[in-house]
């Protein structure tokens, strides 16, 4: 699904790169000013900088797999190339579009989880908006289903709740 | 894996506010986690419009419902109990479900022909009534009652209806087999839509008026579309001067503008 061009610009070839592992114990290189917009990556190079070499620099990201980064970095390669150019808001907005269309339910979460560790804020918002479009007008069982969540309510206190307002239950979209 | 146990408060509470009133109600059933974000003052602030606080400092409600209140239990308050604005002339209230504004035009902001002849229209006080005077009409010929309302203080991008709230006293006539005219339109660009109410049909014709469940009946008038609250102001006309018929015995609440419903 993320064919993206990763080999598409030559002048980012020569930055530095960077080493990143994931939960999984997965290794990926990716430049620099990417593992910049991650926040414990930043953290660990400000921590790390009397290294001398940073190719030699490992930063470990226990909370993200290879999977998640590996649609993460060139989202946040290609946003970073976008911003640098004094482009309009719509060309951003229709590239962040692109990426999350075609999102299924279980990775829009693990992403939003990732950006939230990660620091990511522009695509949290981004993701957060696409979570708000995926439940508005739903059901209560479809919205617990969409995001994994367990009732914590008993039947009583669902009951109590769902009383206060049954006009917002009435004519959601069929599950 | 319930990812919003993980996932900051903030978080939830902004993807809650990138929904509508109505689904952060629903919202609020998901879970405890969910209950939390979707009642908190973040949500409901976003959900208020933009200009609450001005609009509730110049109403003659007290000002300390700003502060007095959680921004859900305010946005509720002013959903079920309109606000009396603009020096007693209007009533400002919330649409429950998309939280878009609603106005009535009450007797002192109606300009209404004859209006100020005690023998043509006289002004009452009903409990019913949110607004301390309503007119009733004791007899006109000439029956003409306009509300004018700046687009600017409507909702944008919202397809309003306007309504004519009002009912019958005992003694009515002239209301009952000729129709009035409404015309919905901006000031100086009229688009000559016009609709005839028959606003006391008898009980073998088609009603189009609706009860409140307030006292009060309502008919609808016309719609008007606000893009974007620069078309000036809006008219909202109700007429009948053709048939030289005496007309007697309707009480006018007001001209209500709110959103389609649907």
């Amino acid at each position: 699904m993320a064919s993206s061009s990763s080999s598409s610009s030559c002048s980012s070839s020569s930055e530095k790169k960077i080493t990143l592992k994931s939960s999984d114990g997965e290794a990926l290189n990716v430049e620099k000013n990417v593992a910049l917009e991650f926040e414990p990556a930043k953290g660990f190079l400000e921590d790390n900088s009397e290294e001398a070499d940073d190719e030699a620099i490992v930063v470990p990201l226990p909370n993200v797999s290879a999977a998640v980064l590996s649609e993460l970095i060139p989202y946040v390669k290609q946003r970073l190339e976008l911003s640098a150019k004094p482009v309009q808001k719509k060309l951003i907005k229709a590239f962040d579009d692109q990426f999350t269309r075609h999102l299924s339910d279980d990775k829009l979460g693990e992403l939003m989880l990732a950006a939230n560790y990660l620091g990511v804020n522009y695509l949290l918002d981004v993701l957060c908006d696409v979570t708000a479009d995926r439940i508005k007008n739903k059901s209560v069982e479809y919205v617990r289903e969409f995001l994994g969540i367990q009732n914590d309510f008993t039947p009583e206190e669902e009951a109590e709740l769902r009383a206060q307002c049954p006009w917002a239950f009435e004519g959601v979209d069929q599950d | 894996m319930d990812i919003t146990i993980a996932l900051p408060a903030e978080c939830i509470s902004n993807i809650i506010s990138l929904t509508t009133p109505r689904d952060a109600c629903r919202l609020s059933v998901v879970s405890p986690v969910f209950k939390s974000a979707a009642d908190s003052d973040s949500v409901w602030e976003n959900f208020l419009p933009s200009d609450y606080k001005q609009i509730i400092s110049n109403s003659v409600s007290d000002s300390s419902l700003i502060t007095s209140l959680s921004k859900k239990d305010l946005y509720f308050h002013l959903c079920r109990n309109p606000i009396i604005i603009n020096n007693g002339t209007m009533s400002f209230a919330l649409e429950p479900e998309s939280g878009k504004k609603c106005y009535m035009v009450g007797t002192k902001g109606l300009s209404i022909a004859w209006g100020d002849e005690p023998n043509h229209w006289i002004l009452t006080s009903l409990p019913e009534s949110r607004f301390p005077e309503v007119a009733e009409l004791k007899y006109v010929w000439w029956f003409d009652v306009k509300a004018m309302i700046e687009t600017r203080i409507l909702s944008l991008r919202t397809n309003y209806t306007a309504y004519l709230v009002f009912k019958f006293v005992e003694s009515k006539y002239g209301f009952a087999r000729r129709p009035v005219d409404s015309g919905v339109y901006i000031e100086g660009s009229d688009n000559g839509v016009r609709r005839r109410l028959l606003l006391d049909p008898s009980r073998n014709m088609a009603r189009l008026s609706q009860d409140r469940r307030d006292g009060w009946i309502e008919i609808e008038m016309g719609e008007f579309f606000n893009e974007n609250g620069d078309d000036g102001k809006l008219v909202c006309s109700l007429f009948e001067f053709d048939s030289f018929i005496t007309k007697r015995g309707l009480i006018i609440q007001g001209i209500e503008v709110r959103p389609k419903s649907g």
